[in-house]
Parts: C-alpha cells; sequence; structure tokens
C-alpha cells in the first residue's frame, strides 16, 4: 500500500465528484442569475417611475424657479406692454402655460376704490388686468380684462379672487414683517407664490427698503401722498400640454398623463401599471405608466442573456484551466515513465558489459594457467566491454551537456573533401563490411565545429550499419550547396522505418522495437543527432520506406 | 596674534559683503505686505489750525475709538500735543471760533445726546454752551466773526432741515436767524460773518439764494438743473455782492469766475482748463481772496493768483521735492499752513509749515506701517478709444517684474460720476504687491473732463462705458503690457457692475471677474428712488434709463437677466442692507451660476452696507480677492 502513494494514480471518482460540481453549481447559477433579473425589472418598473416624472418636470421646475422669479427683477416696472412681450416668450417657450393674467397693480394711501382691497391706510389695487393667451395661428392675443384710464374705467367681468387672495396674504405679511431682517427664505414663499392646482400666482418681491415704506404707508395716515407698482402674474397651467418623453422606454410602454381620480377600468391582468403625482400646479393630475407582461419579459430576457454568457465563458474557463492541469500533470507522468524505462535500459546497458568483465575477471583468477589463446581472448573481451562502458559514458555525458547548453561550439573552417576522406578510412578500419560512398560537391570552406559533425556523422553510420542485413551494409554520404546551406544525405538500404514510427525516432529513448537492436542500444543516438544539429543552428530529417532503406536530410546553414 | 587678527578682519569683510549681496537678493522678491497694512486709519485726524495760525489742533482717536482734541503751540520751539478736551468726552466733531476759542460736539457715552462744549485755550477751562440735545449740530464756515459769536445750523426744529442760529458761546445763547424752508443744503456766511448765501436743491435743480443783509429775504438768483453747475468758494473782500465760484454755465468746463449776484451776472473769468475741470479750493478765507485756481490733469496742479501764495508754495516745493502738496487748514493772513503731502506710494504725511519763518514741521503719518519702497509706482497712461476720443488712466506696474505680459487687474472707479486720480490707493497697491498690473482708466461718464464728455456716459451704463473699459484693455494687449489670458475685473459700486457686466458680455475678454458691492439689476437700483421724488427720479431716468418706457434697455443692462452669458469664474461680495441692490436678487444670480458649474465666491454679510465697515469682515473679504486673483491669473 505504502508505495502506492508514492506513485501515480488515477482517481475517477474525484474527476466524477469534480465534473457532478460544476455541473450542478452552473445550474445553480444560472437559475439564481434568472430569478434575479426577474425581480429587479419588476422593482425597477415601480421605481424608476420617479425619473420619469423628473425628465418631463424639468421645462416646467425651469419655469417654476427661473422664469417666475424673474418677474421680481422688474420690479414693478413692468406695464401691458412688456408684460406682453414676457408672456409672449412664456407662452411660447412652455405650452403648458395655457393662460396667463397679468395684473397692474398700485399700492398707495389715497385712493378709495371698490376693486382692490384696503389695510389701514395702504390700498392695494389693479389699475390694469390683462390676460394673454396663444392662438391656435400662434398669435399672442391680449385680452383686457379690467383697465383704469383717469377717470373713466372699462373692465368685462373678472373674477379677481386670486388678486384678492395675494393682497390679503401680502398686507398680513407687511403687518407682521419684521424689515429689519435681510433675506425671507421660506417666507417669501409663502407669500409671494400661491400655488393651487392648474394655477400659480406670483407677485413680484420688492426690495427691503420697499417693504419698510409699505409698513410705514399703511401704519402713518400722515404720509406724503404716493403710490408704488407692483406687478403680479397668473399662470393658469394645463398638465395634458405638457409634452411627455419616456426617458426609460425599455421599462414603461406606455406614458399619459391623467387627471388625479382617474381609474383604469379594462385592466388586463397582462398590464403592469404604476403611476407617479405630479406636484405643485399640476396636482390635480398624475403620470399612469404601463407595460404589458410580455413586454417586460422581453426586456428581463434582454438583460439575462448577457448574463447568462457570462456565466457560461467564467465556466469555459474553468474547464479549460481543468484541462490545462490535467495535461500538465498527463506529461508529467510520460516523463517519469519514460526517465524509469531509460533507467531500466541503463541499467540493462551497463550490466552486460559489467557481467562479462566480472566473468572474465572470474575466470581468469579460476584458471590455473592460461593458455596464450585464452589470454589474447580475455584481453580482447576486456578491451572491448571497457570501450563500450566507455562510448556509453561518453554518449550520457556529451548528451546531457548539450542538453543544458553547457556547451560551447569550437568552429573553424573545415575542408569538406578532407572531412570525409578521414570519416571514410575510420569508417573502414571500424566495419570491413560497409560499402561507404562519399559525394562532395562543396568546394569551399566550411565554417563549423568538426567535432560535433563528426559526432553526427558517427552516429548515422553506426546506425546504417546497424539497420542493415550482414550481406548488404550500404550508405552514400551525399554533400552538396542548397542556397544559402549545406545539405547532407545519409542514404542506406537498410531494413527502413515504418511511417508511425517515423516521427518518433528523434525522441530520447525512443527504440524502433527490432531484431537488429537487441543489444547494445540505448534509443539515444538519433536524439543525440538532433540534439547536435539543432545545436550548429540546422535541421535533420527523416524520410524511409520499409525493406528498402532509409535517408536522413542535414541542412546547415553556411554562415 | 596680529596674523590671526588679520584673518579675522578678512574674514569680516568678506562675511559683509556676503551679507550685502545676500539681502540685495532678497530684495529682488517683493515681500507680501499683509492685507491690513494697506488699510489701516490714521490715529490722528481732523487737523486745524487756529485763525492766527498759532496753534495746531486735531483729534487723537485712541484704540476704543475714543476722540479727544489736543492742541500744538506751534510759536514753541519744541511743540508738544496737549490734552483740551475732557477724556470722559466723547468727541464728535469740533472747529476754531477764535485764536484761543475752540468749539467741539461731544457725548459722554454713545447712547447719550450731543453737547456743545467750548475750550478757552486761556485757561484751559471746558463749560458747555448749550444743553444736551438730539439735534445735530453743522459748523459755518467762515466763522471768525467776532470774538465769541458763531453761526451753526442745528435740525433741532424738524430732524430733516438744518436752521441757522447765531450762538453767543459766553453767554450760551442762540439766536434762528435764517428758518430753512426745507430745501436748503448749504449756507454761506461773508466776512463779517452774516448769512447772506444759501443753496437749495430738490436733488436736481440747484438754487441760489441771495440777500443784501440779513435783514432782507433771500432771492433767487440762479437754477441750474443736474447738467450745469455753479459752487460758491466765497464771497470777494470788499465787495458786497461779488463772490468766487466754479461754474460751467454757459461753458464745457467748470471755471473759475467772479459772480455779481445783485446783477446775476459773471463780471470775471479767473481762469479755464482747456481739457479739465477747476476744481474747488484755493479760496483763503482768512484773506477773502484767491490764492489758486485748484484743478487736475494726471496729477493735481494749481494755477497762482496771489503772488504770496506763489512764493510759499515754491518754498514748500523746495522742502518736498516729489511730493503732491493737499492744503487741508490755511492762515493765509499769517502765512502758515497745514498741508498734506503725498505721492502715489505714500499715503501721506501732515505737516505745519510756517512761511515766514520758512519751518516745516511734521505732525503725522496717515500710515505709517507701509514701507514706501515696497510701493508701486502709478503712472497715467492714455490711448485712443474706438470713437477716437482720448481717454486717460493710469497704470501700476508691480516691482520686480517684467514690464510684459503680465497679469493684469483692470479697476474701473465707482460711480460713474467719478474719477480716478493720480496717489495712493490701498486697492491698487493691494493688487500690485501681490503681481498684477493695475489699470484705471477715466471713460466717458467720469466727473472732471467737462460737461460734454460727463453726460456721454448717460444711457450707456451698458454701452460706451463698457467700450470704453474694453478698448483700454486691448490697448493694453496691443502695447504687449498685458497677457491676453490672465486679465480680470474688479470693481466696487458703478465698478462691481462693471465686472459683472464684463463677465456677462465680455468672458473672452477676461479670465475672471469680481465685484465688491456692485449692482446687478437696475430695476432694482433705480426702485431706491422713492416715486414722489419726481424730479430725482427724471433725473436718473435721463443718465441710466426710464424703468417703464425704456424696459428693453434696463433689461439688457442688468447682468441679473444675463447670468446663462457668464463663462469666467466670478467673485461676489454685497452686504445685506445694501439699499441699492437686493440680496435675494443676488442669491439667484449667485445659484444660476453655480447650477451652471461656474466657479464662484460669493461674500453675504447680512450686517453691513454696500461697503464694509467692520475691520474683520473688511481683512477677510481683500484676503479672499487676493486668494481668489491668484487662484485664477496666476495659472
Amino acid at each position: 500500500m505504502k508505495t502506492q502513494r508514492n506513485a501515480y494514480r488515477k482517481n475517477y471518482l474525484l474527476v466524477f465528484a469534480f465534473a457532478m460540481v460544476l455541473t450542478v453549481s452552473l445550474v445553480v447559477a444560472m437559475i439564481l442569475a434568472s430569478t434575479l433579473t426577474t425581480n429587479k425589472v419588476e422593482s425597477e418598473f415601480s421605481s424608476r417611475k420617479g425619473e420619469v416624472l423628473e425628465y418631463n418636470l424639468l421645462a416646467f421646475n425651469d419655469f417654476f424657479q427661473n422664469k417666475i422669479p424673474e418677474i421680481s427683477f422688474y420690479q414693478g416696472y413692468l406695464d401691458s406692454a412688456t408684460a406682453s412681450t414676457l408672456s409672449d416668450t412664456i407662452l411660447r417657450n412652455h405650452p403648458f402655460v395655457e393662460r396667463i393674467l397679468f395684473y397692474d397693480i398700485l399700492i398707495n394711501n389715497h385712493v378709495a376704490t371698490q376693486y382692490g382691497f384696503a389695510a389701514n391706510n395702504l390700498v392695494i389695487y389693479p389699475i390694469g388686468v390683462y390676460e394673454f393667451s396663444l392662438r391656435e395661428d400662434n398669435d399672442v392675443i391680449r385680452d383686457v380684462k379690467l383697465h383704469f384710464d383717469h377717470q373713466r374705467r372699462r373692465h368685462t367681468s373678472i373674477d379677481l379672487s386670486d388678486f384678492n387672495n395675494m393682497a390679503f396674504k401680502f398686507s398680513s405679511f407687511l403687518e407682521r414683517v419684521d424689515t429689519n431682517r435681510v433675506a425671507y427664505g421660506d417666507e417669501v414663499f409663502r407669500v409671494f407664490y400661491s400655488v393651487t392646482p392648474g394655477k400659480i400666482s406670483y407677485m413680484n418681491i420688492p426690495r427691503n427698503d420697499d417693504l419698510k415704506t409699505y409698513k410705514e404707508l399703511m401704519d402713518n395716515s400722515n404720509e406724503q401722498q404716493t403710490s408704488y407698482e407692483q406687478d403680479m402674474f397668473t399662470f393658469i397651467i394645463n398638465p395634458n400640454n405638457l409634452k411627455l418623453e419616456n426617458p426609460v422606454p425599455e421599462l414603461y410602454q406606455h406614458v399619459e398623463i391623467v387627471p388625479l381620480v382617474y381609474d383604469n377600468v379594462n385592466l388586463s391582468p397582462d398590464l403592469m401599471v404604476t403611476e407617479a403625482p405630479m406636484p405643485g400646479a399640476m396636482a390635480d393630475h398624475k403620470i399612469l405608466l404601463s407595460s404589458s407582461r410580455t413586454f417586460l419579459a422581453s426586456e428581463i430576457n434582454g438583460r439575462l442573456y448577457p448574463i447568462m454568457g457570462g456565466i457560461l465563458l467564467i465556466y469555459l474557463f474553468l474547464i479549460m484551466f481543468a484541462y490545462l492541469i490535467y495535461r500538465n500533470l498527463f506529461i508529467n507522468q510520460r516523463m517519469y515513465k519514460l526517465q524509469y524505462d531509460f533507467i531500466n535500459n541503463l541499467t540493462h546497458e551497463f550490466k552486460t558489459p559489467v557481467s562479462v568483465i566480472k566473468i572474465a575477471g572470474n575466470n581468469i583468477s579460476n584458471a590455473k594457467e592460461l593458455s596464450e589463446k585464452e589470454r589474447l581472448l580475455y584481453g580482447r573481451i576486456l578491451d572491448q566491454e571497457s570501450d563500450k562502458l566507455n562510448n556509453l559514458m561518453n554518449t550520457l555525458l556529451s548528451f546531457t551537456q548539450i542538453e543544458n547548453k553547457s556547451f560551447k561550439l569550437k568552429n573553424e573552417h573545415v575542408d569538406l573533401h578532407e572531412f570525409c576522406a578521414k570519416i571514410e578510412a575510420a569508417t573502414n578500419l571500424k566495419y570491413a563490411d560497409i560499402q561507404l560512398e562519399c559525394k562532395v560537391e562543396v568546394d569551399e570552406l566550411f565554417y563549423t565545429d568538426p567535432v560535433l559533425l563528426g559526432s553526427v556523422f558517427q552516429n548515422l553510420i553506426d546506425n546504417a550499419y546497424k539497420y542493415s542485413r550482414p550481406e548488404d551494409r550500404y550508405l552514400k554520404i551525399h554533400i552538396f550547396e542548397q542556397r544559402k546551406s549545406v545539405v547532407m544525405t545519409f542514404t542506406d538500404r537498410g531494413i527502413g522505418i515504418e511511417k508511425k514510427e517515423l516521427e518518433h525516432v528523434f525522441k530520447k529513448f525512443y527504440r524502433v522495437q527490432s531484431q537488429y537492436n537487441q543489444q547494445g542500444s540505448v534509443g539515444l543516438g538519433l536524439a543525440f543527432c538532433k540534439e547536435l544539429v539543432n545545436f550548429m543552428g540546422g535541421t535533420i530529417m527523416a524520410e524511409s520506406e520499409v525493406d528498402k532503406g532509409t535517408v536522413f536530410t542535414i541542412h546547415l546553414p553556411k554562415e | 596674534m596680529v596674523r590671526k587678527i588679520q584673518i579675522g578682519v578678512r574674514y569680516f569683510i568678506f562675511s559683509v559683503i556676503l551679507a550685502v549681496g545676500l539681502s540685495a537678493c532678497d530684495s529682488q522678491k517683493t515681500e507680501l505686505i499683509p492685507v491690513a497694512d494697506f488699510f489701516s486709519y490714521a490715529e490722528k485726524t481732523s487737523f486745524r489750525i487756529s485763525p492766527d495760525g498759532r496753534y495746531v489742533s486735531y483729534l487723537n482717536v485712541d484704540q476704543d475709538q475714543n476722540r479727544s482734541i489736543f492742541v500744538m503751540d506751534m510759536d514753541a520751539s519744541d511743540p508738544k500735543p496737549v490734552l483740551v478736551s475732557d477724556t470722559a468726552l466723547h468727541v464728535h466733531s469740533y472747529f476754531w471760533v477764535s485764536d484761543s476759542l475752540l468749539l467741539f460736539t461731544a457725548r459722554l457715552d454713545p447712547e447719550e445726546q450731543f453737547q456743545i462744549h467750548a475750550i478757552d485755550l486761556t485757561d484751559r477751562s471746558i463749560k458747555p454752551v448749550l444743553p444736551p440735545s438730539s439735534a445735530r449740530v453743522r459748523f459755518i464756515s467762515p466763522v471768525y466773526s467776532n470774538r465769541h459769536e458763531v453761526l451753526i445750523s442745528l435740525n433741532e426744529r424738524d430732524s430733516t432741515v438744518f436752521d441757522v442760529y447765531r450762538l453767543d458761546v459766553q453767554a450760551g445763547k442762540k439766536e434762528l436767524i435764517a428758518r430753512n424752508p426745507g430745501n436748503i443744503i448749504r449756507w454761506f456766511a461773508d466776512l463779517d460773518g452774516k448769512l447772506r448765501l444759501a443753496l437749495a436743491s430738490d436733488s436736481v435743480q440747484e438754487t441760489m439764494l441771495y440777500r443784501g443783509s440779513e435783514q432782507e429775504d433771500f432771492e433767487v438768483v440762479m437754477r441750474n438743473s443736474f447738467h450745469t453747475t455753479v459752487t460758491p468758494l466765497g464771497f470777494v473782500k470788499d465787495k458786497k455782492s461779488h463772490i468766487y465760484a466754479l461754474s460751467n454755465v454757459n461753458r464745457d468746463k467748470m471755471s473759475l469766475v467772479e459772480l455779481d449776484l445783485e446783477t446775476h451776472k459773471e463780471v470775471n473769468l479767473l481762469f479755464s482748463h482747456t481739457e479739465v475741470d477747476v476744481s474747488p479750493g484755493g479760496y483763503a478765507k482768512s484773506k477773502g481772496s484767491m490764492s489758486y485756481a485748484y484743478y487736475l490733469t494726471w496729477k493735481r496742479d494749481r494755477h497762482f493768483l496771489d503772488d504770496s501764495a506763489r512764493v510759499i508754495f515754491e518754498k514748500i516745493e523746495e522742502k518736498l521735492p516729489g511730493y503732491e502738496i493737499r492744503l487741508i487748514d490755511e492762515s493765509w493772513a499769517n502765512h502758515r499752513l497745514l498741508l498734506n503731502a503725498f505721492t502715489d506710494r505714500n499715503p501721506g504725511v501732515n505737516y505745519y509749515f510756517d512761511g515766514q519763518k520758512n519751518r516745516l514741521v511734521k505732525l503725522s503719518d496717515i500710515n505709517p506701517g507701509l514701507n514706501e519702497l515696497e510701493l508701486a509706482v502709478m503712472r497715467p497712461v492714455s490711448f485712443l478709444n474706438r470713437d477716437s476720443i482720448r481717454l486717460h488712466g493710469y497704470l501700476t506696474m508691480p516691482n520686480n517684474a517684467q514690464r510684459q505680459n503680465l497679469p493684469v487687474i483692470v479697476y474701473p472707479h465707482a460711480g460713474p460720476s467719478d474719477r480716478n486720480i493720480w496717489g495712493y490707493n490701498p486697492e491698487v497697491q493691494f493688487f500690485a504687491n501681490r503681481g498684477y498690473a493695475v489699470f484705471q482708466v477715466n471713460y466717458r461718464g467720469s466727473t472732471g473732463y467737462g460737461k460734454e464728455f460727463w453726460s456721454a456716459g448717460f444711457k450707456e451704463w451698458g454701452g460706451k462705458i463698457q467700450e470704453d473699459i474694453t478698448d483700454g484693455v486691448q490697448w493694453l494687449i496691443d502695447e504687449k503690457i498685458a497677457d491676453p489670458k490672465r486679465i480680470g475685473i474688479f470693481g466696487m459700486g458703478f465698478g462691481g457692475y462693471s465686472a459683472v457686466h464684463a463677465a456677462c458680455f465680455n468672458s473672452d475678454l477676461y479670465a475672471c471677474a469680481a465685484s465688491y458691492g456692485g449692482f446687478t439689476n437696475l430695476f432694482t437700483h433705480l426702485k431706491e428712488i422713492p416715486p414722489h421724488l419726481k424730479p430725482y427720479l427724471q433725473m436718473y431716468y435721463e443718465i441710466i434709463g426710464n424703468p417703464e418706457t425704456e424696459s428693453d434697455l434696463i433689461k439688457s443692462m442688468s447682468p441679473v437677466f444675463h447670468s446663462d452669458n457668464v463663462q469666467i469664474p466670478v467673485f461676489i461680495a454685497q452686504g445685506g442692507k445694501d439699499s441699492r441692490s437686493s440680496v435675494n436678487e443676488t442669491n439667484q444670480f449667485v445659484k444660476k451660476l453655480q447650477k451652471r458649474k461656474i466657479p464662484v465666491v460669493y461674500i453675504v454679510r447680512e450686517e453691513e452696507g454696500r461697503y464694509f465697515r467692520k475691520e474683520e469682515n473688511l481683512i477677510s473679504f481683500y484676503e479672499e480677492l487676493g486668494k481668489f486673483f491668484d487662484a485664477h491669473l496666476k495659472k
């Protein structure tokens, strides 16, 4: 059991559990997203009506907060002509103002009038009342409701309740006001504005000194005869003329202004309805907002899809990471196996010569005496086997060096004719039964590391020798120039390599299963060659046909 | 030992050179003068000279704002101030009755009523002359009638009108000698102390009244609308019905003339200047003659009519070269004068001068805390505006700065019926000390350059007046003095209105605008005039515009209607009790700017009028103002 702990394991239960958790959490996330989005859209449907209200009241608020107080700037100096131009701009720019009534007011201490309001000595009365409205052909018409012209007075029937109301509020304000104060804040709003549904009345706010004067006029009967002008406007507001716009079209299908008491009778269950009451002068109306459920459902879907997409993307990443981690583990596992095989092979490779040497040693020491023939035999055996060991170790060592790049190229100019002649001589000495043919078509000196190149040649020659039938050991080396590189081909008539094996022959510790390499092969030769060629900046390729032979092609750059 | 000393000396010399070098470097950089230093007020005020010129008197204001009278005997070799009033009494005003008699009004504490007291310098006694009363006292000059008789005016009968009484100081009795029908604003006594000339006004039309003796009734001599002015200076000696006066009747510039009030004719043109008005001044009350005519070009100038006065002024100018001399009080008959000498960089020093002994005695500094060398030079400039009219102004460059490409603060004067003059100006020096060039221009509508120039500003508050200011700035840019990207505008009253107007209609030219007690709405400005004062109202309608018939003009000139045009940072300071502006309106103006994300600094002091009086309010206002300009003009 203990050994298993250190070995590589595959736990399918774990993989399955992981997949399960992944799936379940994905489903839960999807359901949750759907529910939350639905809830959010529905709550927004009832909460964002404020936004609609605010948006549509922008023009009205600007009128109420900026345009109306501007009347005060004229300080009571307005007459019917200037009031007419003022009304003109207001009527044209603010369609919700249906009509404007302008009261040209006189405040004095000496006139008795039946059209007015008297408080102690102070008389407040209109010397003119004019109505302005926009005709259908876009012309402003002025209707004189009341006009004092020295003695004569002409008037149509007129309701002065707005004026009386304002005059009453103003005079009672005068009675209690402390004129030493600088600003009146809220009180200004209570006195000089009068807001009722459908109507806003406003009188210009007098300066502090004027208030003081009015107060004196009110309290003292023996003041000098004098009169002051005030201006009052009544704006008749029709909310139905408010241009309604829908700033949240994704939530509300229909937006309309209806009277406050309006009740929707044909309420289908498919229709969702919410309402926002309007403030101030429009308080008798409300904004009704409605949407069908299918409309909302499409909005919900519209919001849900990107969320779902996001969740899926996250899971996709998760799965990808899991796969990458798995692949990493798998590769490590293969490396581990390769190294394991390598040690097995190597042990075997070392064991054979070592045991031969050991047997030879035993035989020598056990023999009473050695014949001349025996001594030569054992000598040769010891010599051969220790060479084998040495070779093995050298290959291993240089291979690790090249792999770790702890090796430097020692380039020099090499005459390839001379180089090949040396190789040919050495090979013929080593393998008497090989038929080697060298054809060199490069005359220039080639700048390379001759030792490494020699190593490559040696390995490929060894390979050709090893994988050829003893009766047909043939190798043709052809060296020629191709553009900027030198090409070397090694053509043998050996047993060849199967196609599916071909791509693996340059891998470390890979051996083609064959009768020709039963002893003395580690699977490093070609891998070593490839490393060397790559190290020199070139490439190596193999082409092969089974039972016909193999061609190795090396491309090395000239520079 | 000797060698060591030598080294020591060398080291000493070296370190002295080093120190001098360092301090020279320091002086290259102008030190910031604290705000309060520019606006501090003198401790000694109301300097006067006794009729014989022997004594100099003044009011000393102590830390608790208690005012008491000091007198110096200038005949003493080392004149020392001597307290002559009672420290328990808070002196309001005082004047000389005779060479040894002083009258003053005072009260025991601010809740009490005023009372007239007399000081006899011979025995230093103080005695009340009249019982305490709520009436206010005005002294009528010249007053040297008799050893113990004096003319005063009191508003005893009606708080709005001043009647004239002859007060016997010794007996403590007063006798009514002229009853004010309600419209008399100034009274004049002749050289014998008889009340024979009066000026009546309904705020627009001035009427001159004259009588041959106190037994006769006043008769109307002339009436002048507000376009023309006649200012009496004093009676002519030995010619009973002749007076000296400044008049622009039938001419453009105010000129010094002699009028015969019997025949209602101008008998003599004494002096007239081609470019500017003659200003009041130069009448020697102790002689009954004109010493000189006084006029202001880019600086003050005198045309001498009396050779002895010329000699005395030459002597003074010899002793005070480079200074402008302002006469505070005089005893010409005895060649003794009280003067104030000042420059653009010196708020002024008060001197006593004895012409006979050629002795100049320094009395006090107006603002001793300021160092002349740290202040900036104010120089006159002139340029042609777009209508080819030559305009005059002043340019004050900061010290130790390049002469080109400067940040500029344009400082239009208040009024607009006023003008800039050469001399120490605390705001100008405050800005210059903080590194700004200050530009002042006498735009059309300014006074001092004649009737035509003045009336060219009528109904042009938002028009030609502003064009003139703009043309001035353009001239500064063309002269490469101003950095076109760093020009700010600041003003008080009408100047503040100009600044806000510039913010509305000239946002391209200015980088920022600051208004102190400026008007934002001319409707409100006109509303200040009570409607029953019809002539006064008419005058304003002529100067500014009629709010009823010309409401479009008034609207186009009033910044409060045009806040949407403002593109530059704005600074507004306003007192809550400013009768010509309404805080409610300014609030709205500011709110609209804030809504449009325009940077606004808004200072409201509810307890203050148009201009701040409390010292802490003033100081903090100027500090904020300095910060505002630093933030927007020193980028």
